[in-house]
């Protein structure tokens, strides 16, 4: 049996809107691979078509060798979490109840949470430091913690691999950075295969094993962070002529400073509409 | 609430309940002790009591705490589906298609022969399903799938047209079934007795049953589609059996009272201040609390105005607005604080 997510020629459309079309791609197991790419590339598709939140039009997706859509969507869920942006909790739920959600797919008849369960959420509460906050709605907690309750969910599914789409939009820098490390802890030390859309390059460089770049619903460049965050693919991918240093602390390639390539192009415009 | 008190809530309702009945089964024309409540209860009545309590008052107290648990669950249900926390019943049109039905058959078999009372409830729950369908359908938009907001407006304009024909229809008949039906468009516990007791209470038990067994699935789905597919719920197919229910829950209801709107709005809104979004809890407390609203609102509208009296619905309505303008005020004041 071939281990990790593999896609084969998948085609995903909202309606008639073809999204992506003819995708072949292959996300390595055990590493942390981040996708960039410009608003309405279609990495979100990508990711839901993962998830089976969205269905796709042709072609197959594999994981582990068997092939997402022919598996019951609760051993589904035991394979792969999840989460998608800026997710929203009913009102007045608390962090224990949301993270406890996250065994629905092993539970049967009413529901009701084994010794093993409450031994899983509440190991999922501490790696995600969590404790002492269990009985806090989670409508009560900053936009930081927030996010790290649904980490927590999503841990408590004991899947192998978390998809995650932009963990960190809304979250000050700090919170940002929190996030991350707490996902990059539950790579090494969990040996979790995670898999995230990132809207901040140099967040997505300086955090991940495997980097994708998308266009336009194809993959441009797929590698490691150096051969993706460098000058020709940042301006096949983003249309930026882009000033790509070393991070001093990381040693990953960072980009500095950037300008758009047709910037003649565009102050003609505002000329003209002016 | 905190946590560790909201079990408290279910007992708080469970003394409340039992309380309510007393007040509202001695409650009316002729004034009983709660003792001769008791010995009349008890089997020891004479003629007229037996009459009086058992046969007017005890049906309709019934009846009253099963429409109220029947329109709140509904009103649970789609508000958690939909995440909508001013959806209900009234709102995807499910009232009137299930008015009109009941109408229809009013107009052909005249106002009083009510003879098939068991069937009554499934005729409505055609109507419901059919312009529950409709609205549906015309807010499904190919691309994006089911919009609330299509929903919410949808189901306003088909109620507000299936309303008009209805006062039309209303107003060519007799003066005894115009009399009759413009009440029951309102929302009352007409001709309460046995027969009707006995043909809303499997609905309520099943609804009940049913949803308590799904309530870990409501949860769920109450994180919207993506959160539920994620942890492998079988979103499009749980979502149709659960607008089933309460649709069919809602429709039953309507059978037997008219549109009584406000209480699938107010008691599981009021129910989750109280026990929170767990539905495990949260469907027991939101159909005890939708009985004893009912049950209130009948007792007032039964008794204010004696010997005739007030539509529920419309009491329901008097208590209902006013919760809802502090509601709103206090949703104002959390904004401008923050």
């Amino acid at each position: 049996m071939k281990k990790g997510i593999r896609t084969e020629n998948i085609k995903a459309a909202y309606g008639e809107k073809v999204i992506i079309e003819e995708l072949s791609i292959s996300i390595p197991m055990g590493q942390i691979t981040t996708i960039i790419g410009p608003n309405g590339c279609g990495k979100s598709t990508f990711l839901k078509t993962l998830g089976r939140i969205l269905g796709i039009k042709k072609g197959y997706i594999y994981l582990d060798g068997e092939e997402i859509h022919r598996l019951p969507t609760r051993e589904l869920a035991k394979k792969l979490a999840i989460l998608p942006q800026a997710p929203q909790a009913p009102d007045g739920l608390t962090v224990e109840e949301l993270v406890s959600y996250g065994r629905f797919p092993y539970q049967k008849g009413l529901g009701r949470l084994t010794g093993e369960d409450k031994e899983i959420v509440s190991w999922a509460i501490e790696a995600t430091g969590l404790k002492g906050l269990e009985e806090q709605a989670t409508s009560d907690l900053s936009g930081g913690q927030r996010q790290r309750v649904w980490i927590a969910m999503a841990l408590a599914q004991e899947t192998e691999v978390i998809l995650l789409d932009e963990p960190t939009t809304y979250l000050d820098m700090a919170y940002q950075l929190e996030i991350l490390e707490l996902l990059e802890d539950l790579n090494k030390v969990h040996g979790c295969t995670i898999l995230m859309v990132l809207h901040d390059l140099n967040l997505a460089s300086k955090f991940a094993d495997h980097m994708i770049a998308f266009r336009e619903g194809r993959v441009i460049k797929a590698g490691t962070p150096g051969e993706v965050m460098n000058k020709e693919t940042l301006k096949e991918v983003f249309q930026i002529d882009a000033a790509i240093v070393t991070d001093p602390v990381s040693a990953r390639p960072i980009c500095m400073s950037y300008q758009l390539l047709n910037k003649e192009k565009n102050r003609s415009k505002v000329k003209k509409g002016a | 609430m905190k946590k560790k008190n909201r079990k408290y809530v279910l007992i708080l309702l469970l003394i409340l309940i039992p309380a309510a009945f007393f007040i509202s089964i001695n409650a009316g024309f002729t004034d009983y002790g709660i003792t001769d409540i008791l010995r009349i209860l008890a089997g020891k009545g004479d003629g007229k009591e037996n009459i009086v309590v058992l046969q007017f008052r005890m049906p309709r107290i019934l009846l009253a705490l099963l429409i109220g648990a029947g329109f709140a669950l509904s009103g649970c249900i789609i508000q958690g589906i939909t995440r909508n926390p001013l959806a209900d019943p009234g709102i995807l049109g499910i009232n009137a298609g299930a008015g009109i039905m009941v109408l229809l058959y009013v107009v052909l078999h005249g106002a009083v022969s009510f003879g098939s009372v068991f069937g009554l409830p499934f005729l409505s729950l055609i109507g419901a399903l059919v312009t529950g369908t409709i609205i549906y359908a015309l807010s499904t938009q190919k691309t994006k799938g089911v919009s609330s907001m299509r929903l919410v407006l949808n189901g306003v304009a088909i109620q507000a047209g299936i309303n008009a024909v209805m006062t039309m229809v209303i107003m060519k008949l007799d003066d005894s079934q115009h009399e009759f039906l413009a009440k029951w468009q309102a929302g009352s516990i007409w001709n309460a007795n046995w027969k009707f007791v006995a043909a809303l209470l499997p609905w309520i038990v099943i609804g009940i049953t049913y949803l308590i067994l799904r309530s870990r699935h409501l949860d769920i789905l109450t994180m919207g589609d993506d959160i539920s597919f994620g942890l492998g719920v079988t979103v499009v197919r749980e979502k149709y059996r659960l607008l089933f229910t309460a649709v069919a829950l809602a429709a039953a209801c309507v059978a037997v009272s008219g549109s009584i709107s406000f209480v699938g709005l107010m008691a599981p809104h009021l129910s989750r201040k109280l026990v929170g979004s767990g539905h495990r809890l949260l469907i027991p407390v939101c159909a005890l609390t939708g009985g004893l609203l009912v049950l209130i609102a009948d007792t007032v509208a039964r008794t204010v105005i004696e010997p005739s009296e007030i539509p529920t619905g419309i009491v329901v309505s008097l208590l209902g607005a006013p919760y809802f303008v502090f509601l709103l005020l206090k949703e104002r004041k959390k904004t401008v604080n923050s």
